[in-house]
């Protein structure tokens, strides 16, 4: 470097803001710790509607894994029919009273319970299921929209099938093929929601690949797994973030809907869909269709407006972090 | 390093499902070139002539159409990506969108540190200091080693793409505008940078850009590119100081000349047209249509790219009717009509 190079002035001045930058070390450190999803975060926990919405959930889950709780305190295992006490003397099911807080059912089971139990069949159902949608979608998407060409037509094309297929006939004879349960429901619904998300995926990915960094990967010899994998997917996995949050709803009413159907799991295996189901024949009894029904309804209304907070949240346009 | 005939055309696709059309854009047509260790070869033209494709060919990026790329020797063009990967080592890029060019979901010394770990050189806390040693050596605070680059400037972004270029100690680095999205004052700090490199490590550098001072002062050797190809080809001096082609000498009529009388004396060429399309470059000369010495000979015939008038056989130009030191082309008219402009497929040009 020659005397008189404007370097040098730089190289000084950055010199004089290291020394500044060390002083007050708090401040740097405060700084620095501003990732993407750090900030996304800190949106998040600002929106309201998103944090009263994740206690929600919270609280839901806790109900799933403490079911057993419920029936320990109560005395009423999910599945025991209490013939004399949970029936009227005409067989009715018993309104919400003391002993049974949410009422009985047709066949005299606690109703609170049975919740509580169905609770863990939804979110099995709506976390496993959106997993493996997600998963497939994301593998599909990123294969299609790097490798372009052959590959590309062949999955679109795939996902253009996949999308055309009617859901509901299509589960309703598989689950009728195959022994109803909770692992087909799963599959039914992995099977026919991955499209969606690789169509996304693929969206992002085909946008992606043409910016200036892929192309630097490329020329210091970065390989095709190399760069889709550390270059590519985490510039997508905003998009599937948001999606799987909000996939987690529509798969748990997908499972309500098959068991409501009589095509999902299988009685007596305590859940939502069946429940209400089973509410058809009784309407005078509205406890047995009204908890269920809004079991299911605060669930998935829980998880659809956190999803819409998480995706304000990832939004870069959305500028409350400041508000 | 070794250019030669190298084309790269693009298919335009049709978008009817029957009716595939056979298009496609010329984007580098047929271009030889020269590269010498240690020099710095500039590359100069209008937006879309081909510079930036030019550079992806010479990187294997792009895939040629035809032509061959000779690098120390040894022949690249047909090299499967796991044979290219040590040639790598040896030819690095910058880009010139320093925020594009930047991951923005990752760190500085994640980027800086990417091509080691491509490269399976250097772990942990050894690849750390490395990474550091490069920080400081472009003039970044290596203690900036976990920002993200949303935390740099435009100028200290580009420093960041230098010094990931440089990460691996490669012979030849393509510099493909590196300047042209930065601040006047942001630039010479890094052309600076980069010539200071140079003398340290040896460095070759290609480098593009449309800002003919930049070029002029950063370079050896200079190539005018015109629709795909080379106009003209020589040293700084003897392309700026005595320009043979009319492509050439309307360019560097265009450069502002920081002195207001000589700038009010001297005459610009306004060159009249637009850019033909690349897809039907014109015929003979490309640059006919525009120019204003075209005679009936440029529209068929293709110049050959050779030394012309005085010049010395490393100044080469193509062109039938080269200018000669002194003339002033504003003054010329072409020789034909606006109905003889032909280009390719037997459209009238348009003029």
């Amino acid at each position: 470097m020659s005397v008189g190079d404007p370097e040098i002035v730089v190289s000084a001045a950055a010199a004089g803001a290291a020394t500044l930058d060390t002083a007050p070390e708090t401040a740097a450190a405060k700084i620095q710790g501003r990732s993407p999803w750090k900030l996304a975060f800190e949106r998040l926990r600002r929106d309201r509607a998103a944090v009263i919405c994740a206690i929600i959930i919270v609280l839901i889950v806790l109900m799933a894994v403490f079911a057993p709780v419920f029936a320990a305190i109560t005395g009423h295992p999910p599945n025991h029919q209490y013939f004399d006490t949970g029936l009227t003397l005409d067989g009715q099911p018993k309104p919400p009273n003391s002993t049974f807080w949410l009422g009985t059912d047709d066949v005299g089971r606690d109703v609170l319970v049975r919740i509580a139990y169905g609770a863990r069949v939804s979110l099995i159902v709506g976390v496993v299921a959106t997993f493996l949608t997600v998963t497939i979608g994301t593998v599909v998407g990123l294969a299609a929209g790097y490798f372009g060409k052959l590959v590309d037509t062949v999955l679109a094309r795939l996902i253009d099938v996949m999308l055309s297929i009617p859901f509901l006939l299509f589960a309703i004879s598989l689950s009728s093929i195959y022994s109803a349960g909770l692992k087909v429901v799963i599959f039914v619904l992995a099977i026919f929601s991955w499209s969606s998300v690789a169509r996304i995926v693929r969206g992002q990915v085909l946008s992606i690949r043409e910016r200036e960094y892929v192309e630097a990967a490329r020329a210091m010899g970065a390989g095709s797994w190399r760069i889709m994998i550390i270059d590519i997917l985490p510039n997508v996995i905003a998009p599937i973030i948001v999606y799987t949050t909000l996939l987690i709803p529509v798969s748990i009413v997908g499972e309500a809907t098959l068991s409501f159907l009589g095509v999902g799991v299988q009685p007596p295996t305590a859940d939502w869909g069946q429940m209400i189901a089973d509410a058809q024949g009784n309407y005078h009894a509205w406890w047995f269709l009204v908890f269920p029904s809004l079991a299911l309804l605060v669930t998935t209304l829980a998880f659809n407006i956190f999803g819409d907070g998480v995706r304000d949240a990832f939004d870069p346009r959305s500028d409350r972090m400041f508000n | 390093m070794r250019v030669e005939n190298v084309y790269k055309h693009f298919p335009v696709q049709s978008t009817s499902l029957f009716n595939r059309s056979k298009d496609a854009v010329h984007a580098v047509d047929g271009v030889s070139l020269e590269i010498r260790r240690g020099e710095t070869l500039g590359l100069v033209g209008e937006t879309g002539c081909g510079k930036s494709t030019l550079a992806r060919c010479i990187m294997r990026l792009y895939d040629l159409t035809s032509g061959r790329i000779e690098f120390e020797g040894r022949d690249i063009t047909t090299l499967k990506p796991g044979q290219m990967r040590p040639v790598r080592r040896d030819m690095q890029m910058i880009f010139q969108d320093p925020y594009g060019s930047l991951n923005p979901r990752r760190r500085v010394g994640s980027i800086i540190g990417d091509p080691f770990s491509v490269h399976g050189l250097g772990e942990g806390s050894e690849r750390k200091r490395r990474v550091q040693e490069l920080m400081e050596l472009v003039g970044l605070n290596p203690e900036h080693y976990n920002r993200f680059p949303a935390e740099f400037s435009g100028g200290q972004r580009q420093r960041i793409g230098v010094a990931r270029a440089l990460a691996l100690r490669p012979k030849l680095i393509v510099c493909d505008e590196p300047v042209s999205a930065l601040d006047v004052s942001i630039q010479a700090q890094i052309i600076n940078l980069l010539a200071d490199l140079q003398d340290e490590f040896n460095l070759t550098y290609i480098f593009i850009a449309h800002d003919l001072s930049v070029v002029q002062h950063v370079s050896d050797r200079v190539a005018v590119m015109y629709l795909g190809m080379v106009a003209e080809l020589g040293s700084v001096s003897g392309v700026y100081g005595h320009p043979r082609h009319p492509y050439t000498n309307a360019l560097m009529s265009a450069v502002p000349v920081p002195d207001p009388a000589r700038s009010r004396e001297r005459e610009r060429i306004i060159l009249v047209g637009d850019v033909p399309s690349p897809i039907a470059p014109p015929s003979g000369c490309r640059f006919h249509p525009r120019c204003p010495k075209a005679k009936q000979r440029c529209v068929t015939d293709v110049p050959e790219l050779i030394p012309r008038l005085e010049d010395p056989p490393s100044h080469v130009a193509a062109c039938h009717f080269p200018v000669a030191d002194g003339e002033n082309i504003a003054d010329s008219r072409p020789e034909i009509g606006a109905d003889d402009r032909v280009v390719e497929g037997g459209l009238v040009g348009n003029v």
